[in-house]
């Protein structure tokens, strides 16, 4: 490979300080509208109000994992490093998110359940998958030879989504403690409040921001390693 | 508010670990 090869990647640059003036400002409205402005849930009282950062965390965590999937395609088909460049990144961007609303999760579990964890399907399935992106991370690391390291872990990153259908729809498959979808449910309307659902929307786009925001920025840092790499 | 504490630290932990992320960015070069 020559260095004609990696993208330099320009807009990049152009177009990051506008996606993080937009990312803190929803991120700002969101928090707000979580912790204030949404109603006191009937059941659960206020403890639900962590669930405005743990779902999109979730939703993202899962987003970001496919996209890891479609860069080790693009890779796999191309030999692009930019497309290498996209997967680790977002699979390290996922793992952030996964730890994050796994811990979220299990502080809303105490005063909820009753228990900070339980060995349940959709708890399990997820710490599998923090676990194996965690893997993919690491194996990252076995080999300092550009192309074996981005090609074994495209075929890692392309074996390892399988789980994140698994995680999701691990509530229906097994009898689960943890509560059936609300939002993403077939066959029905998002079941709770119009004013808890716009909170939450509002939070998925400042959080899916934060993520398009980190992912700019740390494609650019791998791009610019590649190109470190090549001309040394 | 019932379970304040649950609340402020879930809030926090998120808070801190995205500041903490950013900040690497920017100290990798960003």
């Amino acid at each position: 490979m020559t260095e004609t090869t990696i993208p330099r990647g320009n807009t990049l640059p152009r177009i990051r300080p506008w996606l993080g003036i937009a990312a803190a400002a929803s991120f700002v409205v969101a928090s707000v509208m979580a912790l204030f402005w949404a109603p006191t849930d009937a059941v659960q009282g206020n403890v639900y109000r962590i669930l405005y950062v743990h779902v999109p965390l979730a939703w993202l965590a899962y987003l970001a994992f496919v996209i890891v999937f479609l860069a080790s395609v693009g890779w796999l088909w191309t030999k692009n490093p930019l497309f290498d460049a996209i997967a680790v990144s977002s699979a390290e961007i996922g793992v952030l998110f996964t730890g994050l609303f796994l811990v979220a999760g299990s502080i809303w579990a105490k005063p909820t359940w009753g228990v900070w964890w339980t060995w349940e399907p959709r708890l399990v399935t997820t710490a599998i998958m923090f676990v194996m992106y965690v893997g993919y991370l690491l194996l990252r690391g076995l080999s300092t030879d550009f192309s074996r390291r981005a090609t074994r872990a495209a075929v890692f990153g392309i074996i390892a989504v399988i789980d994140v259908p698994i995680v999701h729809l691990s509530v229906l498959w097994a009898n689960s403690l943890h509560q059936l979808p609300t939002v993403l449910r077939a066959g029905g309307s998002p079941a709770l409040d119009s004013s808890m659902l716009l909170t939450l929307m509002v939070s998925l786009g400042a959080y899916t921001l934060i993520y398009a925001y980190f992912m700019t920025s740390r494609v650019s840092l791998e791009l610019a390693r590649i190109r470190r790499l090549w001309t040394t | 508010m019932d379970n304040l504490i649950f609340v402020v630290a879930a809030f926090a932990i998120v808070w801190g670990a995205l500041l903490a992320y950013l900040i690497s960015l920017r100290a990798r070069g960003a």
